[in-house]
């Protein structure tokens, strides 16, 4: 599913038809579903189509760049140490159009699961989340790509205190997605500075050509460091 | 004719000529520097603070800047008396004070709006029972565009003396409905079901929960609060939608929502009893037939009026 495709060319992807066809020199781009059907015309008909993995914290639209993921099970972590875990999050689909020169532009996006969001915080000073439940994987989990994909999160506990941990934020905008035949993974951390306090962050895969990164469309070059980060700062 | 009968012999500048050049040379320099300012400060915040915010600040920095210049460079180079023109300051202002009270009531108040920044350009506020939109808010006045679309200008002073309403102050917000069922539905079920309706909308928020309990057994239904928390941007949308939503399905599932109902007793109850039970036999035939007939006419408007 996640790959280039020249037009004209249709897809059948769970319930999902998406097709590009050719009319008079220009290109209509459509996926229909159950629930909703997109039509775009494109006035140049020399692009190329790219399917990948996007941030997920797009639909049904972007009202936010931050994704909670709140623990089926709290976990305990010692005092100054660093632990992996695995945990989940919902693939969203973005669907690129390239021009010959490489230039991407977003045209539609879709996912198969249920979107959910969540205030974390409070209403005055709290932040708007992606809401999403996982369920907690000491290694890698199998999972169907077509719905979840992992983050292999690293959570390094800087108390001297045993710590619980229930959910964890992330920022959009530092996101790496990368993306295989069999996986959607993301690389993270969550650095515990206090009992109500944590930083979260995103680390880099090395890629292959099975074993790509996707394209981002949260991307922080305008924004200083500390901005493509999540602060945790009403509670973990 | 030796150097100084030369010197002597050129003509003077006078004193007054030199003081004003250098007035209008001193102002020239601190317009330069105010220019300056406002240009370094225009491209260092613009990305930093709001427009209007922004606008205020470089008028302050430009306009402060020359009266610097004015009161600690021309004024003694021009020869006039700082004191002198204090007290004639003092008494003007104390004039122009009485005379434009309003004016600098509004001007205080707009500089403690900008302070306080109770509300900023484009949030949704009512001020003084006017809603609507903030367009600007200016030295003097608050512009607002109502949800009609008018323009509406208030004074400053209103608008700080006044309760101010935002509405987008916060990122979350709460809506209720209060849905009724008739006593002979369900309402576990229907509780369920609107639980079903919120959990499967995207921005009925996780947390703060929805609630949905039984408020009050009405005189005619049971009447479920519905409490829904959402982002502010999509609470709107989803009020106006999510209620037809609720009726629809709950029809689907045979729960209705009812029509106010009153009980009436008729004083001809026992021969309305007699006639619809078994004591209808024992009626004389002639003043059964009449019976029926009556209340046949009248039923229609029986139901009319029980219905209102």
């Amino acid at each position: 599913m996640f790959d280039k495709y020249t037009p004209p060319f249709t897809i059948n992807y769970e319930g999902h038809e998406i097709s590009v066809e050719k009319e008079q020199g220009n290109l209509i781009y459509r996926r229909t579903c159950a629930y909703e059907t997109t039509e775009k015309l494109i006035l140049d008909a020399d692009g190329d189509f790219l399917i990948n993995p996007i941030e997920p914290v797009n639909l049904p639209k972007p009202i936010t760049s931050f994704l909670l993921i709140d623990f089926e099970r709290p976990i305990m972590i010692g005092p100054a140490s660093k632990q992996k875990i695995y945990l989940t999050f919902p693939v969203e689909m973005g669907i690129f159009i390239s021009s010959r020169k490489g230039e991407h532009e977003l045209i539609d996006m879709f996912t198969l699961n249920m979107s959910k969001y969540t205030l974390y915080g409070t209403p005055n000073h709290g932040i708007m989340c992606r809401y999403w439940k996982s369920e907690v994987f000491a290694s890698y989990p199998n999972l169907d790509i077509r719905y979840e994909g992992d983050i292999e999160l690293d959570i390094i506990n800087d108390t001297n205190n045993w710590i619980e941990v229930k959910k964890s934020v992330f920022n959009a905008f530092g996101m790496k997605i990368y993306y295989g035949t069999d996986r959607t993974s993301m690389r993270a951390f969550m650095r515990v500075v206090s009992r109500n306090l944590a930083e979260t962050g995103f680390m880099t895969y090395t890629t292959t050509p099975e074993f790509r990164r996707s394209m981002e469309l949260y991307t922080a070059r305008k924004l200083t460091l500390s901005s493509i980060k999540g602060i945790m700062e009403h509670g973990i | 004719m030796n150097v100084t009968e030369i010197i002597s012999s050129l003509p003077t500048i006078p004193g007054i000529v030199f003081n004003t050049v250098g007035a209008v040379f001193v102002l020239i320099i601190a317009i330069a520097i105010g220019k300056g300012l406002t240009i370094y400060l225009q491209r260092s915040l613009k990305d930093k603070i709001d427009k209007g915010h922004l606008d205020i600040l470089l008028k302050v920095g430009y306009y402060g800047i020359i009266t610097l210049a004015i009161v600690v460079f021309i004024l003694p180079l021009t020869g006039i008396e700082r004191s002198g023109i204090l007290v004639t300051g003092g008494v003007l202002g104390i004039v122009i004070g009485f005379a434009s009270q309003s004016i600098v009531g509004n001007l205080i108040s707009g500089f403690f709006l900008i302070v306080e920044r109770p509300i900023k350009i484009g949030d949704q506020v009512s001020i003084d029972n006017n809603v609507g939109f903030v367009e600007d808010i200016n030295i003097f006045s608050t512009i607002i565009r109502t949800y009609e679309g008018l323009y509406m200008r208030i004074p400053n002073q209103t608008v700080f003396t006044t309760n101010i309403t935002n509405y987008v102050a916060n990122i979350t917000r709460r809506f209720e409905y209060v849905v009724r069922i008739r006593y002979s539905d369900d309402a576990e079920k229907a509780i369920r079901i609107i639980q079903e309706i919120i959990d499967s909308e995207p921005f009925a928020l996780i947390d703060p929960p929805a609630s949905i309990f039984v408020n009050n057994l009405g005189d005619n239904s049971i009447n479920i609060i519905v409490r829904i928390w959402a982002p502010i941007t999509e609470w709107y949308e989803m009020k106006t939608r999510l209620l037809l939503v609720i009726k629809k399905t709950l029809e689907e599932h045979g729960i209705e929502i009812p029509f106010p109902q009153r009980t009436v007793w008729f004083a001809g109850e026992l021969q309305t009893r007699k006639l619809s039970g078994n004591g209808k036999d024992h009626l004389p035939e002639e003043e059964s037939d009449v019976l029926t007939e009556e209340m046949t006419n009248n039923l229609p408007q029986l139901q009319e009026g029980t219905k209102e």
